[in-house]
């Protein structure tokens, strides 16, 4: 008897790390999960290069598309961005922006200093449309497919090796 | 080149922590003095190392090294050099690494300050923090390297640090928790080697208590500067938010406090043993628990890291592996030969043990609290709650009042069992005189008593009388008594001063939402509140509206500013708050939202005696700090 008590903290302590794992896992697959196979969330908000010009999701009309998640606080999406030129170049689809918890002039500089990859940018201050979608921060880029249906996530920089992998294969679909 | 060689050297201390966790061990184990090293020697040069790495990544930050990712993210050109100091542990990345600079700033204080007669016992408890200081180098080496680079275009400028770390208080917050979760590490180690060793009761809680009573002291002194900081930068007035980081801090908080209390009993007396093991063991795993529930991203707190799950399973690694292992060890250990139980119900060891339980019981279910989002989400298939702070207070009440109710006696219990409980009468008619005093003085401060806040009065009466009269049982002057018990009485009259400030700002607060245009005026309390101005003005890296608001009562016109700013590199929005702080009460101001053109919401809060509470904490952490001191220049 003496010795199980012993042993109880070791067994308590097990299901804890056990349990915990498992939550782990769990949002794991989350963040792969959400939203996808949804379609795009509704939404209203400015377009970044006029304030007074109302953007909502029926804005999105050239499908297939991408949708990027950006900001010129983002390092990341600086690197990005040369391949975002060069998809808009090539022609290969369209890629709609969604400027995120950003200063407009500086956006607009950005876009006027390296070039414009997007349709339009979404101008979401106050990260509005990035709760709805889930989104962890910038960059980060989702793929919509035809009949407007959010098909796949990448959180982080997208470039040749993540498009072969990742978007690719819907476009051929 | 400077940050690679503070890679280099990471990679370094890497290497010798892995060796110093296991050759002392192997010498020890196998009685072998060729396998001997200096760990005395060795502890200073793993100091040498992370110092230098940690200094390395100061310096990217102080030269604005934007190659540097972690500096790219954290620090912007426009920063104040203060602000790119303290933005080396601004997140995830620095914040390990100060955590190991911590840990090993613990190990190194105790390898030159202590002195145990045990050669062996050095070594070993050397080893297991070399182990785990290990496990916190690998882990920051391959999941969160803060030396990695962005090549090879580097970026201009800098994102910028989260402009609401970017605060004095906040500079000195992160570093004294770490330091408190750190310290930890020792205890833990010592808890571990006395199990090897079948050390004696008394002799190891003689080594650990110094050290648990001041990582206790930097525990206390960091989650008060965290909720000093939330209270005025946050804009939201209150001081404790149930928040999961938070809880995150106060369990190992809570369980450090039974440490240290068991631990006195263990050292004076040699009973709990066993107990104390177990808790220096939960404590150093909570402490690391606390980390893995923050950083994994299982949890969302206002304390925003990079969420990143490899990470938590990493954490979660480490934690398994140094607790089961200890655990397992405890298991399988034989006790029986180092019990020692002969106290009575009266006694001081079982004021202690009913200290302990509701201590653990606190710990228990706020840790349960803070998890159980998780566990009703996984139950009922993704639905999500939180768990705020009634619950949270339901469950504090009854415990702390029964805590309360015992401090105010403990100190006056004798070992093994007390003759006479005579000095409950004069505790308790002390107790309501004081109360009544209190009560008078907050009729004529505030022309209003609350009988909600009763209770809490009374118990922080009972333990600052309980505190001090016991001088008057050991007949001696107050003078001479505090001399001598200097800081055990800072301690307790700290936590009497903190419930009396809780008691008072959770009853007394008053708030309300107004809407003022420049010129306007609203009657407050006995305040009347005029929004005298509205300025624009810029800082070094943001733009801000300034308010310029008087609080006037009948003698005197006070004068504040409240502030919106605007950081420039990342257009995050901040709210200054305005406060006045008088000896009984705050009067704060924090700007809400522009409405139109000039008119703004404001949220205007008197919180009296609020100060009190942080003024407590400030005492808790002196008496720990000084019994630890004291303990330590002793041995």
């Amino acid at each position: 008897m003496k010795k199980l008590i012993d042993i109880l903290p070791l067994f308590t302590f097990i299901i804890l790390i056990g349990v915990l794992f498992s939550f782990l896992s769990n949002k794991n697959n989350q963040l792969e999960t959400v939203l996808i196979d949804d379609t795009f969330p509704q939404f209203s908000l400015s377009s970044l290069k006029d304030s007074s010009e109302t953007l909502t999701q029926y804005d999105i009309k050239k499908l297939p598309a991408l949708i990027n998640i950006w900001a010129t606080w983002c390092i990341a999406c600086r690197i990005e961005h040369p391949f975002l030129m060069k998809l808009k170049e090539e022609s290969v689809l369209p890629i709609y922006g969604l400027n995120y918890k950003d200063n407009r002039e500086k956006a607009l500089e950005l876009l006027e200093r390296d070039g414009d990859p997007f349709e339009f940018s979404i101008y979401d201050f106050e990260g509005r449309l990035a709760i709805d979608l889930g989104v962890y921060g910038a960059p980060e880029t989702f793929f919509i497919d035809s009949n407007g249906v959010i098909r796949e996530r990448h959180v982080g920089v997208v470039d040749e090796d993540v498009w072969k992998k990742k978007f690719a294969k819907y476009l051929d679909e | 080149m400077i940050p690679e060689l503070g890679h280099i050297i990471l990679i370094t201390f890497l290497v010798v922590s892995f060796v110093g966790g296991f050759l002392p061990l192997a010498s020890v184990y196998f009685n072998n003095q060729t396998l001997d090293i200096p760990i005395k020697r060795l502890t200073f040069f793993l100091f040498f190392l992370i110092f230098s790495s940690f200094l390395i990544l100061v310096y990217s930050f102080l030269v604005d090294d934007f190659s540097v990712a972690y500096v790219a993210q954290n620090s912007n050109i426009n920063l104040p050099f203060y602000y790119k100091f303290a933005a080396t542990w601004g997140a995830h990345e620095g914040s390990l690494l100060l955590w190991i600079l911590a840990m090993n700033a613990w190990l190194f204080s105790f390898m030159y300050l202590a002195k145990s007669p045990d050669k062996n016992f050095m070594k070993v408890v050397f080893s297991i923090s070399c182990q785990v200081m290990f496990a916190f180098a690998l882990f920051t080496l391959l999941t969160s390297n803060p030396f990695e680079r962005i090549l090879p275009i580097p970026p201009l400028n800098g994102s910028d640090l989260n402009p609401s770390l970017q605060d004095i208080a906040f500079t000195v917050h992160p570093p004294l928790l770490y330091f408190g979760y750190s310290g930890l590490l020792i205890p833990f180690a010592i808890a571990v080697s006395a199990m090897l060793f079948n050390t004696n009761t008394k002799e190891w809680a003689a080594y650990s208590r110094p050290w648990t009573l001041l990582s206790c002291a930097f525990l206390t002194l960091g989650i008060a500067l965290g909720s000093w900081w939330a209270y005025y930068e946050l804009g939201w007035g209150g001081w404790w938010f149930w928040d999961p980081v938070e809880n995150a801090a106060f369990v190992p908080w809570l369980l450090s406090v039974a440490l240290f209390h068991s631990l006195i009993a263990s050292e004076s007396r040699g009973v709990f043993g066993k107990w104390s093991i177990l808790l220096s063991i939960f404590a150093f795993a909570t402490s690391l628990l606390g980390t893995f529930l923050v950083r994994s991203g299982i949890l969302t707190s206002v304390h925003a890291f990079a969420l990143d799950p490899e990470r938590g399973v990493f954490i979660l690694g480490i934690l398994g592996f140094f607790v089961i292992g200890s655990l397992l060890i405890y298991s399988l250990k034989d006790f029986t030969s180092n019990e020692v139980k002969a106290y009575e119900l009266s006694s001081k060891e079982f004021g202690f043990l009913l200290n302990n339980l509701l201590l653990v019981i606190l710990a228990v279910s706020i840790l349960f609290g803070t998890i159980f989002p998780l566990i009703y989400e996984a139950i009922t298939d993704g639905k999500q709650i939180s768990v705020g702070a009634p619950y949270f207070e339901i469950i504090l009440f009854p415990f702390a009042l029964a805590l309360g109710l015992l401090q105010g006696m403990a100190l006056y219990l004798s070992w093994g069992v007390t003759a006479s409980f005579n000095f409950l009468q004069r505790l308790t008619l002390e107790s309501i005189s004081l109360f009544s005093l209190v009560l008078l003085v907050l009729f004529i401060l505030f022309d209003n008593l609350y009988l909600s806040s009763f209770a809490t009065i009374f118990l922080a009466c009972w333990i600052m009388v309980g505190t001090l009269q016991i001088s008057k049982k050991r007949n001696l002057s107050y003078w001479n008594f505090l001399k001598k018990r200097m800081a055990v009485t800072f301690a307790h009259l700290g936590m009497g001063i903190l419930v009396l400030g809780v008691g008072v700002v959770t009853s007394y607060s008053l708030e309300k939402e107004l809407i003022l245009a420049p010129g306007d005026e609203f009657n407050f309390g006995d305040q009347t509140i005029k929004f005298k101005s509205l300025e624009d003005t810029q800082g070094p890296n943001y733009f801000s509206k300034l308010a310029n608001i008087n609080f006037e009562d009948k003698e005197d016109i006070k004068n504040v500013i409240t502030e919106k700013r605007t950081y420039i590199p990342s257009g995050q929005l901040t709210t200054e708050a305005g406060i006045i702080t008088e000896p009984f009460q705050d009067l704060y101001i924090s700007m809400g939202d522009n409405l139109e053109a000039d008119i703004w919401s404001f949220k205007v809060q008197i919180k009296p005696f609020i100060r009190w509470i942080w003024l407590g904490a400030l005492l808790i952490a002196i008496g720990s700090m000084l019994s630890g001191i004291k303990r330590i220049q002793r041995s």
